[in-house]
């Protein structure tokens, strides 16, 4: 990837704040770097409290960082240039509640400075593919959590923007909402189109970033595609089979990690390491049917609790030096 | 720009227009008119006097007033409840939110002020009156004093909490509206005492400018009953205001910069 493909830049990035009273430092950044590159989806994923959403809003101009450096489409921030071809949705967005969705799209399209004509027509797209008409006469007051979250959806597009930064987009919505968010997602990808968005819900992450960042106490614990970080290597075997309801099945669960039972289904979880030619003898023997052998890999999940895991002993290990 | 600090103008314009407590101050003002005719019935051939005296004391006083409420709030509420992070995250320049906000209560100002003088000009035909130009010149610089008052509130609340900018807001606008008075109390004092009143009088707009009526301007006392100041006065006492106005605004925009929204 060249340096003109690289579309945010994130160097070495701090943010340090005083709490009121005690002056004590609060290190919410611990110098982050990452880079995302154009027609990505960059998913950035952390427990609550790991710094997503500061460094996001340091990225839009909102918090002025405490050391590092950051650019975005090659413009050091915070810039009004680069804001002009960023679409930005804040975490649980607050909109002036009075106003209506198109009341609220034309003031966006006023800020970025589309005339009369063309606010008009750019709100009313919008508004159709969000799947807002029919609340076009509502104030935002009414809407729902989806709704203003979609509405929100639609205000950070206004500008037919090159990069998209959305800071917790699914959070909050039903699965129908979800999976709505995140064919928006891959639709403005397949638009050619930059998306950088923040979850903690990780299938979301996995399900559509091309690139992943984890990030956990201020600190980048580890960046790529989500093939590059889980590790390939078989962790175990999930094993299904059908027995009749009334056999014993000692024989079978000896040495399983886990196993659940319902009715004359038995499925059981078996370490790497073990034999599954002689398991599935000992389950034709028995006279079970084997249903399904699926070999168990590291999903994303598991290396997320992982380095979330390594990270607090780390943070842990520090407090204690101190 | 200008484009940008409309935007932000006229929003501010529709959300103060849905605070009900600024049609009740409308509502209150034309009562305090109806008071001065009741009031001007009681005195003995002073009607009209009460008549103009209460309806402009009811413009400088509720406006101010209003000017400190909308002051305090408006710019706060943007950060509490995180309305801002919609709009600085868009291209516009924080100094551009902090004039837009001004401008829109400007307008709202204005016509609240307009709204009261029709409320007073009514009270005044009524008691067979008619508008001289002394009170067309009154209400002019109680606009003014509504409009520096309102970037005063603007300033305070750029780094402070509506209930402490709303405290440094009526102290700034009370001082202000009082120190000749001051000056000349001081006068004996101990001479630190009279330093530090000087220093503090410094920074404080003079806004008893606006209201002149029963002072003495230029060697003269001047009444809005009588002879009253020209609109060569009026027109220094705007500049004295658009010089408050565009500082106070300026120091508001330098913190406003500096501010994180986390």
């Amino acid at each position: 990837m060249s340096a003109a493909d690289t579309v945010i830049d994130v160097r070495e990035l701090r943010k340090t704040y005083r709490t009121p009273f005690r002056r004590k430092k609060v290190e919410a950044l611990r110098g982050i770097s990452f880079t995302v590159q154009r027609g990505h989806i960059f998913g950035f994923v952390g427990p609550n409290g790991a710094g997503k959403t500061t460094t996001i809003r340091t990225l839009m101009g909102l918090i002025r960082p405490s050391g590092g450096t950051a650019t975005i489409l090659g413009h050091q921030i915070p810039s009004r240039a680069a804001r002009a071809r960023v679409g930005f949705l804040p975490e649980s967005p607050y909109f002036y509640d009075y106003l209506t969705i198109g009341e609220l799209l034309d003031l966006a399209g006023r800020l970025f400075g589309l005339d009369g004509a063309a606010r008009k027509k750019r709100a009313d797209q919008l508004i159709e593919r969000v799947g807002l008409g029919r609340a076009r006469t509502q104030s935002l007051k009414k809407f729902s959590k989806g709704m203003l979250q979609r509405a929100g959806l639609a205000q950070a597009l206004m500008n037919d923007p090159e990069v998209i930064v959305l800071d917790e987009p699914t959070s909050g919505l039903d699965p129908i909402g979800r999976k709505e968010v995140r064919d928006l997602i891959l639709e403005l990808r397949d638009q050619g189109k930059t998306v950088f968005f923040s979850s903690h819900i990780l299938t979301d992450i996995e399900a559509i970033a091309d690139r992943v960042a984890i990030v956990a106490r201020g600190s980048l614990q580890s960046t790529g595609t989500p093939a590059e970080l889980v590790k390939r290597t078989v962790l175990g075997f999930d094993l299904k089979v059908r027995i009749a309801a009334d056999a014993t099945v000692d024989e079978l669960t000896a040495g399983a990690s886990r196993v659940r039972r319902v009715a004359d289904e038995l499925a059981v979880t078996l370490g790497a390491d073990a034999d599954i030619d002689a398991w599935l003898a000992r389950a034709h023997a028995a006279g079970a049917k084997v249903l399904a052998v699926e070999p168990r890999h590291e999903t994303l999940e598991d290396l997320f609790m992982r380095q979330i895991a390594s990270a607090d002993t780390a943070s842990a290990a520090t407090e204690g030096r101190v | 720009m200008l484009g940008r600090i409309w935007a932000i103008a006229l929003n501010t314009f529709r959300e103060a227009a849905r605070i009900r407590v600024l049609y009740g101050i409308v509502v209150l003002v034309a009562g305090a008119n109806l008071l001065a005719i009741v009031l001007g019935q009681m005195s003995i051939h002073e009607e009209q006097r009460v008549a103009r005296d209460i309806g402009l004391a009811g413009i400088s006083l509720f406006g101010s007033l209003t000017a400190i409420f909308l002051g305090v709030f408006l710019l706060y509420t943007e950060v509490q409840r995180r309305t801002i992070h919609a709009i600085v995250s868009k291209p516009i320049e924080r100094w551009e939110f902090v004039v837009g906000k001004w401008f829109g209560m400007a307008i709202v100002l204005t016509i609240l002020v307009g709204l009261f003088a029709v409320a007073m000009a009514g009270m005044l035909t009524w008691q067979g009156v008619g508008v001289s130009s002394a009170v067309v010149k009154a209400v002019v610089l109680a606009w003014f004093e509504v409009l520096t008052v309102a970037s005063i509130a603007i300033f305070f609340s750029s780094f402070s909490t509506p209930f402490l900018s709303g405290i440094f807001a009526l102290a700034m606008w009370g001082l202000g509206r009082v120190t000749p008075d001051i000056e000349a109390a001081i006068e004996h004092g101990s001479p630190w005492i009279r330093t530090t009143a000087r220093v503090a009088l410094e920074i404080v707009p003079d806004i008893h400018l606006f209201s002149p009526s029963g002072r003495i301007v230029e060697g003269a006392t001047v009444t809005v009953h009588g002879d009253f100041i020209t609109w060569g006065y009026v027109g220094l006492s705007s500049l004295h205001a658009l010089g408050w106005i565009v500082g106070l605004l300026a120091i508001a925009c330098l913190l406003f910069q500096r501010r994180d929204f986390a």
